[in-house]
């Protein structure tokens, strides 16, 4: 007789938003297994990078792969084309591009941790997070013009300059948002809705986030040092204040914790960027067809994002690779799981937060 | 409890977060990205702008009776859908004369019906499109 | 960015040799569509807290060959390995179809996509 019954979380299910599939095989209440079907809405844009588009028009395709991210796409992409074509941009652009990027985590890693509120059953935090996010919207649609796809980065440098009345604003709502984040500090530290049920919940050692290549707040909650932007001086991070931060708990709470400090240093980096930032233009003209390969990678709010293209000398590209961290995290999920309580597993899942249209690109 | 009490009380009293949508309009930015807007006195026809929109959603069509313009040898005629625009703005940014032939307004499209034809009317103009070149 | 060519026969004792989970990072395994019915394969490592430090091994191979799988290493090449199933129907061991595609799918879209 079989000891073990079969229970599928999603791909639809009332606490997972997401298209994504995942088998359990449970003993009781315990998981033993794990099979993650993760191919819902698969849309083939690297094939669509490669047959239908122009290389400079691909910038804009990319961002489409996510919402959430879409500033991440759209710039490892362009950095990586900028790379063939030995473009230089100007250091405005530069700054205006890490303030944009670090207005993505923050939207982001507010997003996410409202959805852990959630799934906790505290759904009044919950709306408070969210409501406080419509602050960071409000300045993303002040910079670029728009409230989700944002279409700011274009081959070299950024498509709009930072009006001089809208930062007086921008810092505005940095402040109150800086001090909402403290206040969410204190709940999520000394809450027991949102502490004391989250510890040793959904644990990843050091060891296995080594061993399982995982990356982003879910590899910085275990102690791993893992940060993109500590990694890469194509953009001048360590100018603006960026300091990795960690913990070494790897539960749940682990990784709420490490979303928030890391909302407090970007809120931090972005302060510093708009007291300080050059003058100067924000777009060089550039000229050329890339040829050759290039590979860049940018920390997005979830992990290591990365570009691999490769061009021939003509306007349309040879290949464009599409690594998102969702999808290089999938086997470290289905390890967590495992010798895990079914009934934790909604809110296990969304601590890693997943992004499927990321990983089914 | 005793603090939580008065939190709740205050609450009682507090705006909401919302707007109360169709009476009080959202507030738009006056730099909102909105449709791109044609001058057809300026153009010179150049072209550029069909190059460069990413989606395609301007098209220069041949029609029977053009505009009088100067520029236009080849008797064409100026076409934008704002339902496949993405409002970039690197047509204005390929335009060699930004503001006066093309720009970038904070309007937003009108909510298209059947009527207006989005779809087939369009397919029919990438048709054509294609048999000119 | 630093390439290393391997042949199919040996990528497994290379990347054995080379690879220290505490000090590389597998980033992923890419394919290439090459002329003349070839493909690229590309095994991705960076370091850890170094300054863009990447290492590609590559094998040039014919779309028939079957390549080696190198889940027991390393445990998170398994859904890279799916994915290139998948997208350049080729065969890995241990990986099957039907991450992306269905299971019977006779398609494989990036397969001499970009020739």
């Amino acid at each position: 007789m079989k000891k073990t019954i079969n229970i599928p979380l999603g791909s639809q299910h009332i606490s997972l938003l997401e298209p994504v599939r995942f088998k359990f095989e449970c003993e009781n209440e315990k998981i033993i297994g794990v099979d993650a079907d993760v191919g819902f809405v698969h849309r083939g844009v690297e094939k669509a990078c490669t047959t239908s588009f122009k290389f400079d028009a691909i910038g804009y395709v990319v961002a489409r792969v996510c919402g959430l991210c879409a500033i991440t796409h759209s710039l490892t992409y362009t950095a990586a084309v900028e790379k063939l074509l030995g473009a230089q941009i100007t250091s405005k652009a530069k700054y205006l591009r890490i303030l944009l990027l670090e207005l993505d985590r923050i939207h982001s890693h507010m997003l996410c941790l409202s959805h852990t509120c959630e799934n906790a059953g505290f759904e009044a935090m919950f709306m408070r997070i969210m409501g406080d996010r419509e602050h960071i919207m409000e300045i993303q649609e002040l910079i670029t013009g728009n409230r989700v796809q944002f279409d700011y980065i274009s081959i070299g440098g950024v498509n709009r300059d930072l009006a001089p009345e809208s930062v007086q604003k921008i810092k505005e709502n940095l402040y109150i948002v800086k001090q909402k984040v403290q206040g969410y500090m204190d709940e999520f530290t000394n809450n027991w809705s949102l502490s004391l049920k989250f510890k040793g919940i959904g644990m990843l050692s050091l060891d296995d986030a080594y061993m399982y290549n995982a990356i982003g707040p879910l590899a910085r909650a275990s102690g791993l040092r893992i940060d993109v932007r500590n990694e890469i001086d194509y953009l001048p991070y360590h100018e603006v204040g960026y300091k990795m931060q960690t913990h070494t708990d790897g539960d749940i709470n682990a990784r709420n914790l490490v979303r928030l400090a890391e909302l407090v240093n970007s809120i931090e980096m972005c302060e510093n960027i708009l007291n300080g930032l050059p003058e100067g233009d924000i777009f060089t003209k550039i000229k050329g067809k890339p040829q050759g390969e290039a590979l860049m990678r940018f920390e997005a709010p979830r992990g290591e994002l990365m570009y691999y293209i490769k061009g021939n000398g003509s306007a349309m590209l040879e290949r464009v690779r599409i690594k998102t961290p969702t999808f290089s995290c999938i086997p470290a999920f289905s390890h967590i799981f495992l010798g895990g309580d079914y009934a934790d597993a909604p809110a296990v899942l969304a601590s890693f937060d997943p992004c499927m249209s990321c990983t089914a690109k | 409890m005793f603090t939580s009490f008065i939190k709740a009380l205050a609450n009682l009293f507090k705006k909401p977060q919302t707007i109360d949508y169709p009476v009080t309009p959202i507030a738009k930015d006056k730099e909102y990205r909105g449709l791109i807007e044609y001058g057809e006195e300026s153009c010179i026809y150049c072209l550029k702008c069909e190059h460069a929109c990413p989606p395609g959603a301007i098209l220069f069509v041949p029609v029977e009776n053009p505009s009088t313009n100067e520029k236009n040898k080849k008797g064409l005629a100026y076409n934008y859908n704002p339902y496949l625009c993405i409002y970039c703005g690197e047509c204005v940014r390929a335009c060699p004369k930004p503001e006066e032939a093309l720009w970038q307004s904070n309007k937003k499209p009108d909510v298209a019906v059947k009527s207006d034809n989005v779809n087939s009317g369009w397919f029919e103009l990438e048709k054509q499109h294609k048999e000119q070149l | 960015m630093q390439k290393i060519e391997v042949s199919l026969e040996n990528v497994r004792d290379e990347i054995k040799k080379f690879y220290d989970y505490k000090q590389w990072h597998f980033l992923t395994l890419n394919g290439l569509a090459l002329a003349d019915e070839k493909m690229e394969v590309q095994w991705i490592f960076s370091k850890y807290e170094a300054m863009d430090e990447i290492v590609i091994y590559y094998a040039v191979i014919d779309y028939n060959e079957i390549i080696p799988s190198v889940v027991d290493m390393i445990p998170s090449a398994i859904i890279s390995q799916r994915e290139l199933v998948d997208m350049f129907g080729v065969q890995v061991e241990g990986s099957e179809k039907g991450l992306y595609l269905d299971e019977d799918s006779q398609m494989s879209p990036l397969k001499g996509c970009s020739i």
